[in-house]
């Protein structure tokens, strides 16, 4: 392996960082999808020869984790290598080759240095649309949530492959959008391209050969470190979840620390329903190992190396690995929920290091389309999230989500794209698990139609049955609930519609609480009350204070 | 103001957290004069009325003297870091008081579990809610509840409350319930000063616009008072002029401005940099430039194009970690569009777990300092690094004023750096220079990629301390070409202040596609912004017939999440401007994202105007107290640089360098405030204007190994 000091090594990775960065600020200033630039979901990944990643976008979020690497390595395997070119862009939609569901393009290419193959770039992100039965989590096989791309070239040394180009067209609702996101990715590689031939220009490299050792044996070092720390031990946890009406579902999982490594296995869970709640394995793997990096080493860059010490396994047909043709559109479902399995078991060996259940985990997210006033189709998401779980050292954050990280976008803007009046968005009172340490607070949502027709509604929720639980005696989060003006209650999982002057309420659910409620500062107690974030009854119920 | 005949005697005061820098420019005489004071951070007043009297009297002049005094303050943005602003109540739509806590609900940081959010500017129990509400088209779908917000009002003063901020849903759409509110306020709390949401930030998304209403009644009563003072005791010296501010925009303001909308001023110091650097870009010629500043904590960085810094319409104040994006308070203000990160001189060199060489954003600031300093600094920092690799001299640090410490630093390094990574005193020096340069060139690299635009066509102009010492290196890794060091850049903003033109902007929110716009209401809304920015500025001292007015608009696919900037016709417009203004973003786009879309809808959320007088015509002349007689040749010294190594290399005296000169590199060009570092592949030239001129060589086909 070349040797790179302490100083050269910094400056170089520091610019593999950046080309990733670079590469993802062009993907989301260009591109159209609601999903990729309020949930930022999407990732851009730079790759060596070998097809390791070298170094990944700073902002994405978790759930791409590990997945571009596995994705090329499956690519070549069905397009040999000679056959790439340069201007090549191969791209699937795959769930078990991609990302795990349908609207997610996985695309890679091929970068070329002297001549030379010197790595690839990769990215993922969610498309507005992807055919089938849109976005929603009740189709009972995969066939039903759009069209599948299995792996081939979307460019052909620069020109687009126009059968391709032409099938996705016709298949979509947007094609415009669709294609444009496309190119979004497609740009995103591009400058990802140039980035690294000028990077390997000024560092006077022919290839990433004998840096990209030197990177991933850092990274690696970091995390098994960190992984030293843990004391040695299975820690097992079971979580249950919703599921699909009857078919409830739960996790059971084990975290096994053995010395410098960390083995994740989920042997017990449920079987896989037919229903889009299934997570596959990669998804499942991206959100295992990410929040063991936020509990253990947060700081160090990621790429490959940061993921060699920590595997995951769950039996294949279970709804963490799940098999073709399993529906999985609604993977975030299930998928959210794995780390507070995983925090769970850690809280058993480094109580410091984790957080409380969190409220907004799995998000939950309802869709509304349909025809406005002036007779234009609309279709719009609204974001908001749940209360995060409390912490060793802090509350909860109010209406933040984790693990995902989706922001909320403005109530005005939401209202100036679609026939709908958002009569309250406020903070949910009582709704953070009490404790030492309060969990978030959720919040109260009252949508009113506005549209002259009914308008169709997508629920993608969970948690009206399992509340966030606490940590360290704290005490579990408020539930989710969704109900109409009229009092009834539409699916959580499903599409319903809505009619016109139809308001809807949804109550996004609070984290759980850290800590035993006795130890609360009674200062804290006092500002909660005053500002009214829990009532003198909570008071009064839970820390023993009555302030009437 | 500027350039009226007779008004020739100006200057510009900049308060700083730790200095306060005044410039004075005589232009019937010709002559340039700067001062720099110790900020009076109790009262700022003191030290700006001490400056001024001692400037005007080393400069032969008197305070009736003078044209113009104009200012800029970080008051303003000081206030919300240390949370010392006013009480402030909120009043908002029914359902939505939780807006300004929620914010925009996301994580900044992805990895870390225990990050912190900013406190929200007015808390839950003074934030009270009214039944009102307008929709996305401006209707009122329940009118103001009048009873409600006079009970509201005085619950508000029992709670003490010192300013109060008002934001209703859609008040960009309609601001009606906006105004009548503030009428009831103002008539029930006679005491208490009110801010609307639309009369400080009249465009859509409820979040940022509450929070620029409250941030704005947080400072204002401090601001008042404090102009109030200032005002008084100029007039008490025997100004006769009005004071001018300068605006976070890069205008120029009559006081009243300040008092209603304090929070435009936010980022007037920083604005007055990038105006003076796009002065110097005026002076150059230099059409395209990207200002640069490093001082002791941080660098900034700012793209000029043809003499126009780049304006931005958000500004983020009182970050939890002050260079982590996402982190603080989001306003919707317009503010010169600059990129600030963690590099300067005081940024502190350590070794993180992993064995690698951090440089920065923690600094070491001016207290403790650097370890050279001999204050107590026992971290090494970028300036240590500086010295041990001969760019800055031992003796003639601050013009002399201050020795640095070279053995210490060597005994330091070697002991915190050195032995640690197995590297040498020198390696590690250059390490720590090359690190800060990378980390500043990475991030004006993706400032300007953001952008669309390539680093190559760009010339530096360097200022601040450690400017022009670290130009060189971070021009040499954006593949910039020239770098030019103006004089007397320790004291550049303060330059700013006098080389800016009165200006304004105008801003109003009205969402709609391109194809079904209705036109009458445009041409109603420009001309309403127009008649407001011409009122403004008139009031800032300009001639309404010198002022020019450029249109503005953030347009975007519909369906998409990002605005661009796209320039809109003069005029009354109608459906024939709709295609040119359709043109005009498709060929943004194509700009910045090197393809465009033709067949999508296009949607404009926000629209702008910029007001501005004529820019003033400030001749360049340090003679009056700059230049010196001794030679330029102040012999030789050791210096480092990669392709050499340690060799010897020679000094200049700054003063003493002559238009026309003309040297090749490698050199060290030292003056009072700064020192200017040049390579071996470069030829340095002084301009007419003593600003000097550093020319780096095209690179060899082979690099340079």
């Amino acid at each position: 392996m070349a040797n790179f000091d302490p100083v050269t090594l910094e400056i170089l990775w520091s610019r593999l960082i950046s080309i990733a960065d670079e590469s993802a600020a062009a993907l989301l200033r260009t591109s159209f999808s609601t999903i990729v630039r309020e949930s930022n979901d999407f990732a851009t990944v730079l790759m060596d020869a070998n097809g390791d990643s070298l170094s990944e976008n700073t902002a994405g979020i978790p759930s791409f984790v590990g997945m571009l690497p596995d994705a090329l390595k499956n690519f070549v395997k069905r397009i040999p290598i000679e056959q790439w070119n340069p201007g090549d862009c191969i791209i699937t939609n795959d769930p078990w080759i991609g990302s795990g569901h349908l609207p997610d393009i996985t695309m890679a290419a091929p970068i070329f240095h002297k001549g030379k193959l010197v790595g690839f770039s990769g990215s993922i992100a969610h498309l507005p649309d992807i055919g089938g039965a849109g976005w929603s989590s009740d189709g009972s096989e995969l066939f039903e949530e759009g069209i599948r791309l299995m792996p081939m070239k979307f460019l052909k040394e620069g020109e687009p492959n126009q059968d391709v180009f032409n099938f996705i067209t016709a298949n979509v609702r947007v094609p415009s959008q669709v294609i444009g996101d496309i190119y979004a990715q497609v740009t995103a590689q591009q400058v990802c391209a140039e980035r690294l031939q000028e990077f390997l220009d000024d560092a006077h490299l022919d290839d990433l050969t004998g840096l990209s050792a030197a990177l991933l044996e850092r990274a690696d070092i970091a995390m098994r470190k960190a992984i030293e720390e843990v004391p040695d031990g299975t820690y097992r946890s079971v979580l249950n979840a919703d599921g699909y009406d009857e078919d409830e579902t739960h996790i059971e999982c084990a975290v096994t620390v053995d010395g410098s490594t960390l083995h994740i296995d989920y042997d017990g869970t449920s079987k896989q329903i037919a229903r889009g709640l299934n997570s596959v394995m990669k998804y499942t793997y991206a959100y295992s190992t990410y929040p063991v990096k936020c509990a253990l080493d947060p700081d160090t860059p990621r790429n490959e190396g940061s993921y060699r010490s920590v595997t995951v396994s769950a039996p294949e047909g279970c709804i963490l690995n799940p098999t073709f043709p399993a529906p999985v559109n609604a993977r975030q479902l299930t998928g959210h929920l794995l780390a507070a399995a995983i925090y769970e078991c850690l809280a058993q060996a480094v109580p410091e290091k984790v957080i409380a259940e969190c409220g907004g985990a799995p998000t939950m997210r309802s869709v509304y389309s349909g025809v406005d006033r002036d007779g234009n189709r609309f279709s719009q998401i609204f974001f908001a999230s749940g209360g995060m779980g409390a912490s060793p050292i802090a509350d909860g954050h109010s209406c933040t989500a984790f693990p995902t990280n989706s922001g909320s976008g403005s109530i005005e803007a939401f209202e100036s794209l679609a026939p709908l009046v958002v009569w309250k968005k406020e903070f949910r009172t009582d709704s953070g698990g009490a404790g030492q340490y309060m969990g978030g607070l959720g919040q109260n949502v009252e949508i009113e139609v506005t549209a002259e027709d009914t308008i169709r509604l997508s629920m993608m929720s969970d948690r009206q049955k399992y509340a966030a639980k606490g940590l360290l005696e704290g005490r579990e989060g408020a539930k989710v609930e969704i109900i109409k003006s009229d009092g009834t209650r539409p699916h959580q999982k499903a599409r319903s519609t809505l009619d016109p002057g139809e308001r809807l309420m949804l109550s996004f659910g609070g984290g759980g609480g850290y800590g035993r409620p006795e130890d609360r500062n009674p200062d804290a107690i006092r500002s909660d009350l005053r500002n009214g974030y829990i009532t003198p009854d909570f008071a009064k119920r839970h820390y023993g204070v009555d302030e009437r | 103001m500027a350039n009226e005949p007779g008004n020739r005697i100006r200057v510009g005061v900049d308060v700083g957290g730790t200095f306060t820098d005044f410039v004075l420019v005589d232009e019937n005489r010709d002559i340039i004069f700067t001062g720099k004071r110790l900020t009076t951070s109790d009262d700022p007043s003191a030290a700006i009325i001490d400056g001024l009297e001692r400037l005007v009297e080393e400069s032969n002049t008197t305070v009736p003297d003078l044209d113009a005094v104009v200012h800029g303050t970080t008051l303003i943005t000081n206030t919300i870091i240390q949370r010392s602003g006013a009480k402030v109540g909120l009043i908002t739509t029914k359902g939505f008081r939780d807006s300004l806590e929620m914010g925009r609900e996301i994580r900044y940081d992805l990895y870390d579990l225990f990050f912190e959010k900013p406190d929200p500017l007015a808390p839950r129990f003074r934030r009270l809610e009214i039944p009102e509400r307008v929709n996305a088209s401006g209707e009122v779908l329940l009118p103001l509840d009048e009873a409600a917000l006079r009970i509201a009002a005085h619950q508000l003063a029992d709670e003490g409350v010192e300013a109060i901020a008002v934001c209703f849903m859609h008040a960009y759409a309609n601001d009606a319930h906006e105004r009548r509110a503030k009428e009831i306020l103002q008539a029930e709390l006679t005491d208490i000063p009110i801010t609307t949401s639309t009369e400080v930030a009249p465009e859509i998304r409820e979040y940022e616009r509450a929070n620029t209403a409250c941030a704005n009644a947080y400072v204002l009563p401090l601001m008042r008072h404090y102009l109030g003072e200032l005002s008084d005791k100029l007039a008490g010296l025997g100004l006769k002029q009005p004071l001018y501010l300068m605006l976070s925009g890069g205008g120029i303001a009559s006081v009243a401005t300040g008092r209603e909308a304090p929070i435009h001023l936010i980022e007037s110091g920083p604005a007055a940099g990038a105006m003076a650097g796009a002065f110097y870009g005026r002076l150059t010629e230099t059409e395209h430039l990207i200002s640069f500043d490093m001082g002791g904590t941080t660098a900034k960085m700012c793209l000029i194009e043809e003499y126009e810094p780049e304006h931005a319409h958000e500004f983020e104040a009182g970050r939890v970690r002050r260079f982590k994006k996402g982190s603080g308070l989001p306003l919707k203000v317009p503010v010169i569009d600059l990129i600030e990160i963690g590099a300067g001189g005081g940024s502190l060199a350590r070794v993180d777990n992993m064995g690698l060489m951090k440089v920065g954003p923690d600094s070491a600031g001016s207290d403790p300092g650097p370890v050279c300093y001999g204050l107590g600094g026992t971290q090494p920092a970028v300036t240590d690094a500086d010295l041990l690799l001969g760019y800055l001299s031992p003796e003639y640090f601050l013009g002399g004023e201050m020795n640095l410490d070279l053995s210490s630093v060597e005994a330091v390094v070697d002991e915190k750096l050195a032995k640690t990574t197995g590297l040498s005193v020198t390696d590690v020096a250059a390490g720590i220079h090359s690190i800060v340069n990378e980390n500043m060139a990475a991030a004006t690299r993706m400032y300007i990629a953001e952008k669309g635009r390539d680093p190559r066509r760009y010339a530096l102009v360097a200022c601040g301390g450690a400017g022009p010492v670290h130009a060189y290196g971070m021009a040499k890794l954006l593949k910039i070409s020239r770098v030019i060091c103006p004089l007397g850049a320790g004291v550049l903003s303060a330059l700013g202040f006098l080389v800016a033109a009165p200006g304004t902007d105008a801003v109003r929110s009205y969402v709609s596609r391109l194809d079904t716009l209705d036109w009458d209401r445009l041409n109603d809304l420009f001309a309403d912004m127009e008649k407001e920015a011409l009122a403004q500025i008139e009031e800032a001292g300009a001639d309404s017939a010198m002022v020019t007015m450029r249109r503005r608009a953030d347009m975007r696919y519909s369906g998409q999440g990002f605005e661009i900037d796209v320039p809109i016709p003069d005029g009354t417009l109608d459906a024939a401007s709709g295609e040119v203004i359709r043109q005009a973003f498709l060929d943004r786009y194509e700009e910045l994202f090197g393809r465009q879309i033709t067949d999508l809808m296009i949607e404009a959320l926000t629209w702008r105007v910029y007001a501005s007088g004529p820019t003033p015509n400030v001749e360049l002349n340090f003679a009056g107290q700059q230049i010196d007689d001794n030679p330029a040749d102040k012999g030789e010294r050791a210096v480092f640089f990669p392709e050499t190594g340690f060799a010897p290399c020679k000094i200049y005296n700054r003063y003493a360098l002559r238009p026309g000169d003309r040297f090749r590199g490698p050199a060290v060009i030292e003056e009072r405030e700064s020192t200017a570092i040049a390579g071996p592949d470069t030829t340095i030239s002084i301009d007419e204007h003593l600003n000097l001129i550093i020319d780096i060589d095209p690179p060899t086909e082979e690099g340079n190994d």
